[in-house]
């Protein structure tokens, strides 16, 4: 069993390696990588990727990793387009922010709602259930937009897409704060750890008193809020609500999963993810800045689910 | 061994008493009217053959199955509608076969998990606190320094096993239900956790202990509780009562005409395999069966039997030893290369691997050996017919046509559902794991004179079971694994059932008390 903690320590240093790589990589080829405006720009762009994670990150470790029965949420980037799309179109016809925001936040969740029912009363593999959730929530955005740009203009909108103290933008910090918010809940509370136990052995958790039910529906409607979120932030640096959303999926599994191998139980945890989502993040952005088509991007993500997939699942069975 | 200081069992109320039980499943009654009374403050043993209906009274006992009639009494107290946390409410901590624990946890979090020590009223749980507390609480109950940072998956089976009864004595609880132990742990660690539980009696504790070991049963326990047929047959002392008196309540007597007469084959050796060792299951392990002998394999749960028998059908891979079938040395790990030799497997979990239960009885027979039937890459539907047709017939399969799905078939018929799929490939050697377990009476005695009919034929089988009566009526030899290692072999007509009960359980002949010393 030694053998095992060395693997997932050779896994940890060689992930956080090749984040160092890449960064120094783009520090010496793209001249203006490291200036503290461009990484700014990065974590500003990360914001939407990086809440979204945070929800599958919550809903894989409540579901536990396993690829195919474990958790996960397929919906979150449908959720995000339904819920920019809910606030542009409250937007437009004349509603106030306050509204508007709630309004979205509130559809965010009641997506999450749909999925916990899915999953935890009608049993519903997480995959299949968020995959038709997915759908329902491009079909409402489709009635809702009829698939067209739906401009929204407000001073929150505006607020959020500038800049905050220090000229450094608002949803960089925003982006902080709640991962700020989430470690606390997950990484520190007894709920987070009990979420845990229930993605990590559900009769375990079963033995051990906890409402296994209550805690996996509660992460999908994390998750859900989280799309909300998403959904909020998107409007603003959009300027409105713009189809094809659902593009996003694939960046926020990986983010999700990725971020599983900077942590020595291979688990996800908020501040992998954060770290997986900035990885992401600079990739693009350096390519970018080397002139390498972003197309690209999709390409690597791939390849590097396919990893953290392969490996985790390997040193897992390994364990057992 | 010293006398535990003054049981005044006779004038303490009892920690629990179960009156009258009984649990029917589908027909068959697993507990008939069964009763156990422990003293407060004591430990009592139960014990009873596979069957008799001891994980049943547990499970019961556990809030986890609902009696069909019976009182259960908990400190003189009628209980009724138990559930698991029922049942923790009550001070009493099951702690099951198979460890629950999170293996992503560390050892301080899997202790303290559900009552996590905060920071004041915060939700946040107080790291140090937990850490510390969880050294402690290790230290006093097991005397073990045990990292509160280690993870669970990490552990040994006998660490992981500490864990859990830690975790279990956290809430001071008035009695702890333990299932076999020490199954699982290496002699070491197994007597440092009798030791253990002898000082927790002695701290007042009340302890229900299930094993098959009767060495530890006589080490441990106050009282004794065998279990046969659904019933408890009697409640004695185990220090006042010979292992053969244990052994000989256990065992029924009424074999009857069940097992087909036959004459033990002498043909060539068919599966021979050399110093097989597999790392935590077995060791050094050398056997031969014949062509026309039924040879039988027997142990407790983690002797390793039936970790040799999926290693001899190439599902795991043996770290050292060869595997030869008619003189052809198997590929290690490979079960297609066992299956192309003429090795067949029915495996005890029939459902998880012996038959597709949604497929038709006519597809499950043929399934293993399809290239017969397709000559040209295409079903030769006839043929196939022809074949099903005859194999239910042979093996009397209770179905109302080949097309029923498997799924409808009582579980004795899917049984020989699974063993005509080896008999349609004409397999020359039969590895069969507990072939009758969960089937009725009169399914059993038709699997046994198949196997015995296989036997006649020139087929060499190898009898995986933990029922003594069906191997003595059965296997022309039976060897006997404990921890590990094959502790005997036995020729089954020297053998009465007493002395082979006792080399299973206590892994020697003679009087078990030497096992414990």
């Amino acid at each position: 069993m030694p053998r095992r903690r060395h693997r997932t320590g050779w896994l940890r240093m060689g992930s956080l390696a090749a984040f160092t790589v890449v960064f120094v990589g783009f520090a010496i080829a793209a001249p203006g990588f490291l200036v503290v405006g461009n990484i700014a720009n990065v974590v500003d762009q990360s914001a939407i990727l990086g809440v979204l994670a945070f929800g599958m990150t919550v809903v894989i470790i409540g579901g536990g990793g396993d690829v195919i029965t474990g958790g996960i949420d397929l919906s979150l980037a449908g959720n995000l387009g339904l819920s920019a799309a809910v606030f542009a179109v409250l937007s437009q016809s004349g509603s106030g922010d306050v509204l508007a925001v709630v309004a979205a936040l509130a559809s965010g969740v009641a997506v999450g709602f749909v999925n916990a029912f899915a999953v935890v009363r009608l049993r519903i593999l997480p995959l299949l259930a968020t995959l038709a959730v997915m759908n329902i929530c491009a079909g409402v955005e489709l009635v809702l937009t009829h698939n067209m740009v739906v401009q929204a203009r407000s001073s929150l909108l505006s607020r959020l897409a500038g800049d905050g103290p220090f000229g450094l933008p608002v949803l960089a910090y925003l982006l902080l704060a709640i991962a700020f918010v989430l470690v606390l809940a997950v990484q520190c509370s007894p709920t987070g750890l009990r979420l845990y136990a229930v993605g990590g052995h559900r009769e375990a958790a079963r033995a051990a008193g906890l409402a296994v039910e209550r805690h996996v529906g509660g992460s999908y409607l994390v998750s859900g809020l989280c799309g909300g979120i998403g959904g909020v932030f998107s409007a603003a640096l959009l300027n409105g609500s713009t189809p094809g959303s659902g593009e996003m999926l694939l960046s926020i599994v990986v983010a999700a999963l990725l971020g599983s191998v900077f942590s020595r139980r291979l688990v996800p945890t908020i501040a992998g993810t954060l770290l997986a989502v900035l990885f992401i993040g600079f990739l693009i952005n350096g390519f970018q800045l080397i002139n390498v088509s972003s197309y690209w991007v999709s390409g690597v993500e791939g390849v590097l689910i396919l990893f953290v997939v392969g490996t985790t699942s390997l040193v897992r069975r390994e364990m057992s | 061994m010293t006398a535990p200081p003054s049981v005044t069992s006779a004038v303490r109320v009892e920690a629990l008493a179960v009156r009258g039980l009984v649990k029917t499943f589908g027909g068959v009654r697993a507990l008939d009217g069964a009763n156990l009374t422990v003293a407060t403050g004591t430990i009592h043993g139960l014990v009873g053959q596979n069957g008799a209906g001891k994980s049943t009274l547990i499970k019961i006992i556990a809030g986890i199955y609902r009696p069909d009639a019976g009182v259960i009494t908990i400190r003189g107290r009628p209980v009724d509608h138990l559930t698991p946390a029922r049942v923790t409410e009550h001070g009493i901590h099951m702690i099951h076969q198979d460890r629950l624990l999170v293996p992503t946890f560390t050892v301080a979090e899997a202790l303290f998990l559900g009552q996590e020590p905060r920071r004041g009223a915060l939700p946040v749980i107080d790291r140090r606190a937990l850490r510390s507390r969880a050294r402690e609480a290790l230290h006093r109950i097991f005397d073990i320094d045990l990292s509160p940072d280690a993870l669970v998956g990490e552990l040994t089976t006998a660490q992981q096993q500490i864990v859990q009864i830690t975790r279990a004595l956290l809430n001071q609880p008035a009695m702890l239900v333990l299932d076999e132990p020490t199954a699982a742990l290496v002699r070491r660690d197994a007597e440092r956790l009798l030791a253990t539980l002898l000082r927790l009696r002695d701290q007042g504790l009340t302890i229900l202990y299930i094993s098959h070991y009767l060495a530890e049963i006589e080490r441990l326990c106050d009282q004794v509780t065998v279990l046969r047929n659904g019933v408890d047959v009697g409640t004695v002392d185990p220090r006042q009562t010979s292992t053969t008196g244990l052994i000989s309540m256990m065992i029924a007597r009424d074999v009857g005409d069940m097992f087909p007469r036959r004459k033990a084959g002498a043909g060539a050796p068919a599966l021979i395999a050399q110093a097989l060792s597999q790392q935590d299951a077995f060791s050094d392990i050398s056997l031969s069966v014949r062509h026309g002998e039924i040879v039988g394999l027997t142990g407790l749960v983690g002797s390793g039997a039936k970790e040799l028998a999926r290693c001899l059908f190439g599902v795991t891979t043996p770290d050292q030893g060869t595997i030869s079938v008619d003189g052809q040395t198997l590929r290690p790990g490979d079960p297609a290369a066992a299956v192309a030799a003429g090795v067949a497997m029915v495996p005890e979990d029939r459902r998880g691997h012996g038959v597709a239960l949604r497929l038709s009885v006519r597809e499950n027979t043929t399934l293993a050996g399809l290239k017969r039937f397709s000559p040209f890459g295409l079903l030769n539907r006839k043929a196939e017919h022809r074949e099903t047709d005859r194999l239910i017939r042979a093996l009397a399969i209770r179905t109302p046509d080949g097309n029923s799905p498997v799924r409808d078939l009582s579980g004795g018929n899917q049984q020989k559902v699974v063993l005509a799929k080896w008999l349609s490939c004409q397999s020359s050697v039969f590895v069969l794991d507990e072939p009758t377990v969960g089937v009725d009476i009169g399914a059993k005695v038709e699997i046994y004179r198949l196997i015995a009919d296989l036997a006649v034929d020139g087929a060499a089988i190898l009898l995986v079971s933990s029922d003594l009566m069906e191997l003595s009526g059965m296997a022309d030899r039976i060897l006997v694994m404990y921890r590990g290692r094959i502790a005997a072999e036995l020729l089954s007509r020297e053998t009465d059932a007493d002395t082979l009960m006792r080399f299973v359980t206590t892994g020697r002949g003679g009087e078990a008390d030497a096992d414990a010393a």
